[in-house]
């Protein structure tokens, strides 16, 4: 297949002689090119290898792969075509109420129904992420969603006035409908009008321009989102972006109102505007000889276009009986021998996989009619595009003029203009943009007054200037003519039984499908659209809304103007989930000693923000790390870990309402460990907190709460209006661990201070001078159960630090040791990882840490402490135990359940096999009728085949390794 | 949803830049003899209401300063 360059998929198919172009969802009926805006599914497709791509959207490029979806073979003759003649038995809603009883079916039925309804294909192995997907963020005085001569006219207007204006436009070219009539008018034709408009919308320097661009939708306070398609200039293949408007003029034009009647659905039944592109934006004759049945004078318009260009028309039927307003085209018309037929309206196509001819009727009589054709242009008239204004919050209710949905009430900074207001006259269309740009600078004008804008951007066009503007441009406006009568009609005639008339295309929702909603009760749009799907499709509301609204009004016998359309959702259409997803950027925090651990075969992974090393060298069980610490030396990263300085003073009180611990207790040279609870006695946060001088405090988080730590402190103090400062330091300073029996032997070599057990205790902090001149704090912990130290020094020193160390430990073999092996040096020890032993159903006393609470401390209203004593002996609670796994028993694994019979009674939350006290050790959270030493539990493992089987474990004390702490204090 | 919240500091900003505090419902209370269904009441119970209401934010994307506005949760709209 061939195209010319600005060819859409569908209109190169179209002239490449293709009719039928996909099937229908429900009954696989052969669907044509109805629209060339992708308003309904008819012409999905799979372009390469990416299903439910729009043919008539998407603009073709050299080598791609099109293939036809939802059809068995080829669309022409699709082998589920069958289900057409069985329509009887699928009434609306017949998903739901025929497939959903009995309940075990139902998966059976469903995998069919995907199979055989299923849009599309997804290529598990395909590689859908190629291209960059890319998102900007704009600010913007006006954003005009539509490039019409409405929206250009609004964005030179507003852009005159010296306002920053974004104008997006989902055509590949400006102009809108307006680029494709070639009548004259004022001298011209139309065509070059809009050109001319789009040459100075181009050349306005503030006003930028997004062409391939739709607008999705219109959120609070005015902020507006699209996305733009890229072509192969542009550095993306999709961008999607989010606009904070101080004004959205929606300019969003009108589409088709779909007629409804018998078999409208057929290859060859098309949109006014589908026929009139194909001819005139494309160049391909779109039939030989063709009908028409509209409602509008664009639609005679277009008839008597396509008759210039020598394509046959068969007849006009205009359902209009009069109130047809421009005088040219009337006359036009009668200058043609064109048949035409006021009051008529064609009533069923003719042809099964394409039209071969009509039924025309009168819409009063009973006369009937004939046709042969290969073309039908059917519409029911215009109808807005409301969908921009239904997401702004517009009010919106059915005109009885203009027989479409109109605004009766716009959000603030919203401004509406041109052919979706019912205008048609060109000049009245592009004055009324001119209204909206001119009332759009007034209203940033008075913003500006109002002292809400920005300082420094002013617009040039004063608040005065830009409202006598506007004023002019109202005057000007009025002048014109106003919309004209639109046509209220409902439907063709004889849609009675038998009859196939669609309503929406997506869904196979046909008028029957209305009347067996309405005869279940479901007498308005909203459960319509649930019961039978109308306007859940690809297409959403646009096709199928007005009419269902129309229809079922007129079904209950209510007046038309009671008709309320189902809610409008965001977004409008549909960027690609790659583009929603973001450009998938890895973004990570690398601490100060990547470099060294990378070279000394780390392997990382991701933990919170950081890529932090998990083990060295390709062990991932860590078996040689663990013993080298419990036995010889290790050194750790510890670099993520959360360190604050907090001084002032009110700092400690600031410390008693967040630390459950009696923090007045804190020593110059000594580390106080503490932990943060939440208000429901939860275990947030633990570390330890160094006094460092009067009202100056140092104190460290888990790294996982680092980035939480500021807003935590400020929240729990946030009525107290005390004075003190919080300093987070966490990425200033780096940190390392020494810790094994051999830790003190490594450090002395490198520092002069003493750091002997005497001079430099457990839980000591002091600041030394290491390898000649770093400045490093020095805290003695043991989170580990070892002998260690944590210096803490600024990051640009650490690499230095762990160099010297490295080298000074050479003799002993010294060797890193990464996250996992931390991991069971400190389970070996039942220390808790928050998150891991804890969790929400937990309190601090639940995980044996309960001695930390300064319980007699009323006064500093620390965070947690009343739910701490609520729930000190509540029944039914879980505690936190060390099991041992029978020899010999299966092992467990991290999050294996505790069953006592049928009964969930806790669950393991970290268990290895321990080389160090040579069984399998295991932290759980357990029943506290069954935490107590010695008790014999039952462990539940799930077998890949299915079944379970049990395993015995005993419960002990969680401190498994050296229980009096020796090691650590030696 | 979009909205945007005046922060102290900073000025107006888009809403992904804060936290949310919840309602104001005043400052924590006295310890003394509290008991847990009054401390459960003045942690858990939240009204919702239709109209403007006293709430906490945090510009944890910007200057990490706690604030207090009035909102309309019904309009998500800031009120003066
Ligand atoms: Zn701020």
């Amino acid at each position: 297949m061939t195209g010319y360059a600005g060819d859409t998929v569908a209109s190169a198919l179209y002239g490449a002689g293709v009719r039928i172009f996909g099937r229908s969802l429900k009954y696989h009926r052969p669907r044509g090119l109805y629209s060339m805006e992708g308003e309904s599914a008819n012409t999905f497709m799979s372009i390469d290898g990416i299903p439910n791509e729009c043919a008539e959207t998407t603009e073709l490029r050299a080598g791609m792969a099109i293939a036809p979806q939802n059809v068995r073979g080829d669309p022409r003759r699709d082998r589920f075509g069958f289900l057409n003649a069985f329509d009887r038995l699928m009434p609306a809603g017949f998903y739901y109420h025929l497939f959903h009883r009995p309940q075990f079916l139902w998966p059976l039925f469903q995998s069919g129904l995907r199979r055989m309804a299923g849009t599309g294909v997804l290529d598990l192995q395909g590689d859908y992420g190629t291209g960059v997907r890319t998102e900007r963020y704009l600010n913007a005085d006006v954003v005009v969603v539509g490039g019409g001569p409405a929206g250009m006219a609004a964005a030179l207007a507003a852009g005159e006035s010296g306002l920053r204006v974004c104008l997006f436009e989902r055509r590949r070219q400006l102009g809108g409908q307006m680029s494709w009539r070639v009548r004259d008018f004022e001298g011209e034709p139309l065509y070059r009008r809009a050109e001319a408009l789009a040459a100075r919308v181009r050349a306005a320097e503030n006003v930028k321009v997004l062409t391939r661009s739709l607008a999705t939708g219109v959120w609070g306070e005015n902020l507006v989102t699209g996305f733009t398609v890229g072509t192969e200039d542009d550095p993306f293949r999709e961008c999607h972006w989010e606009c904070r408007a101080r004004t959205v003029v929606v300019a969003a034009g009108c589409m088709d109102r779909p007629l409804v009647f018998n078999q409208n659905d057929r290859p060859g039944v098309m949109q006014v505007g589908t026929a009139w592109r194909l001819a005139r934006t494309y160049g391909i004759r779109p039939g030989k000889s063709v009908a028409f049945s509209v409602a509008d004078d664009l639609g005679l318009e277009a008839a008597i276009d396509l008759d210039d260009l020598g394509v046959r028309v068969r007849f006009i039927a205009d359902a209009r009986e009069s109130g047809q307003q421009d005088r040219a085209v009337f006359q036009a018309l009668s200058d043609r021998a064109i048949p035409f037929f006021p009051g008529c309206a064609v009533s069923r196509a003719v042809g099964r996989k394409r039209v071969r001819g009509c039924v025309l009727r009168s819409l009063k009589g009973r006369g009937s009619r004939r046709f042969h054709c290969d073309l039908l242009v059917a519409n029911a008239g215009m109808q807005p595009r409301i969908g921009t204004l239904a997401t702004a919050n517009a009010r919106l209710a059915y005109c009885a003029h203009t027989h479409g949905y109109q605004p009766t009430e716009l959000p603030p900074g919203v401004f509406v203009a041109g052919s979706m207001t019912g205008l048609r006259d060109p000049r009245s269309i592009e004055a009324s943009g001119r209204v909206a740009g001119y009332g759009a600078a007034v209203w940033c004008g008075d913003r500006a007054k109002s002292g809400a804008r920005a300082a420094g951007r002013g617009p040039s066009l004063s608040p005065g200037r830009a409202s006598r503007a506007a004023e002019a441009a109202v005057r000007e406006a009025k002048a014109l003519p106003g919309p004209p009568a639109g046509c209220g009609i409902i439907h063709a005639p004889a849609i009675g039984r038998g009859a196939k008339a669609f309503v929406d295309l997506d869904e196979d929702g046909t008028y029957k499908n209305v009347k067996e909603s309405m005869a279940r009760g479901l007498d308005v749009p909203e459960l319509a659209k649930r019961f039978a799907g109308f306007g859940l499709g690809p297409g959403q509301y646009r096709v199928a809304g007005q009419n269902l609204a129309m229809i079922m009004a007129d079904l209950r016998g209510d007046p038309v103007e009671t008709a309320h359309a189902t809610t409008v959702r965001p977004p409008l259409g549909a960027p690609s989930i790659a583009t929603l997803a973001g450009p998938g950027h890895d973004v990570h925090k690398r601490t100060p000693l990547h470099a060294e651990q990378a070279a000394r075969g780390a392997v990382f992974r991701r933990a919170g923000p950081w890529q932090r090393a998990r083990h060295f060298g390709d062990d991932p069980s860590c078996r040689d790390e663990i013993r080298n610490v419990r036995t010889n030396v290790g050194i750790l990263d510890s670099s993520p870990l959360g360190k604050f300085r907090i001084h002032g003073p009110d700092a400690l009180k600031a410390l008693q309402r967040v630390y459950i611990s009696d923090m007045r207790k804190t020593r110059p040279g000594s580390c106080k460990y503490s932990a943060m609870c939440n208000d429901m006695g939860q275990l947030m946060d633990d570390g330890v907190v160094v006094n460092e001088g009067p009202d100056d405090y140092y104190f460290t988080t888990s790294s996982a709460r680092a980035g939480a730590t500021v807003e935590w402190f400020r929240f729990h103090t946030r009525h107290d209006g005390w004075d003190y400062n919080l300093v987070n330091l966490t990425d200033a300073l780096g940190s390392l661990n020494i810790a094994g029996p051999n830790a003190r032997r490594v450090l002395e070599r490198v520092t002069g201070a003493n750091v002997s057990n005497e001079a430099f205790p457990y839980l000591a902090c002091r600041r030394i001078t290491v390898g000649g001149g770093v400045e490093a704090r020095c805290l003695r912990l043991g989170f580990v159960g070892e002998l260690s130290f944590e210096l803490h020094a600024p990051a640009s020193c650490v690499p230095y630090l762990w160099d010297l160390l490295m080298e000074a430990g050479a003799d002993f073999r010294v060797r890193p040791f990464g996250l996992e092996a931390q991991n069971c040096l400190r389970a070996e020890k039942g220390h808790v990882i928050i998150g891991t032993e804890s969790e929400q159903r937990v309190t601090l006393t639940d995980i044996g840490m309960g001695w930390m609470w300064d319980r007699e401390n009323t006064v500093s209203k620390k965070v947690g402490a009343p739910a701490l004593r609520a729930c000190e002996r509540q029944p039914g609670r879980l505690k936190l135990v060390g099991l041992r796994v029978e020899e010999g028993a299966k092992a467990p694994r991290d999050g294996t359940l505790v069953v006592d019979g049928e009964k969930i009674v806790g669950y393991v939350c970290t268990t290895r096999s321990s080389e160090t006290l040579g069984w399998q050790y295991g932290l759980a959270l357990v029943h506290r009728e069954h935490a107590f030493p010695g008790r014999r539990i039952h462990l539940c493992h799930e077998e890949k085949a299915g079944g379970r089987v049990t395993s015995t474990a005993f419960v002990i004390s969680p401190h498994f390794y050296d229980p009096r702490g020796q090691r650590l204090r030696s | 949803m979009t909205f945007r919240l005046t922060c102290p500091v900073c000025g107006k900003r888009d809403v992904y830049e804060f936290t949310f505090g919840g309602q104001e419902r005043g400052p924590r209370p006295e310890q003394d003899g509290l008991s847990a269904e009054e401390h459960f009441r003045w942690t858990q119970f939240r009204l919702i209401p239709n109209e403007p209401q006293e709430e906490w934010w945090y510009h944890g994307q910007g200057c990490g300063v706690w604030f207090k506005t009035t909102r309309d949760p019904g309009t998500n709209r800031e009120v003066k």
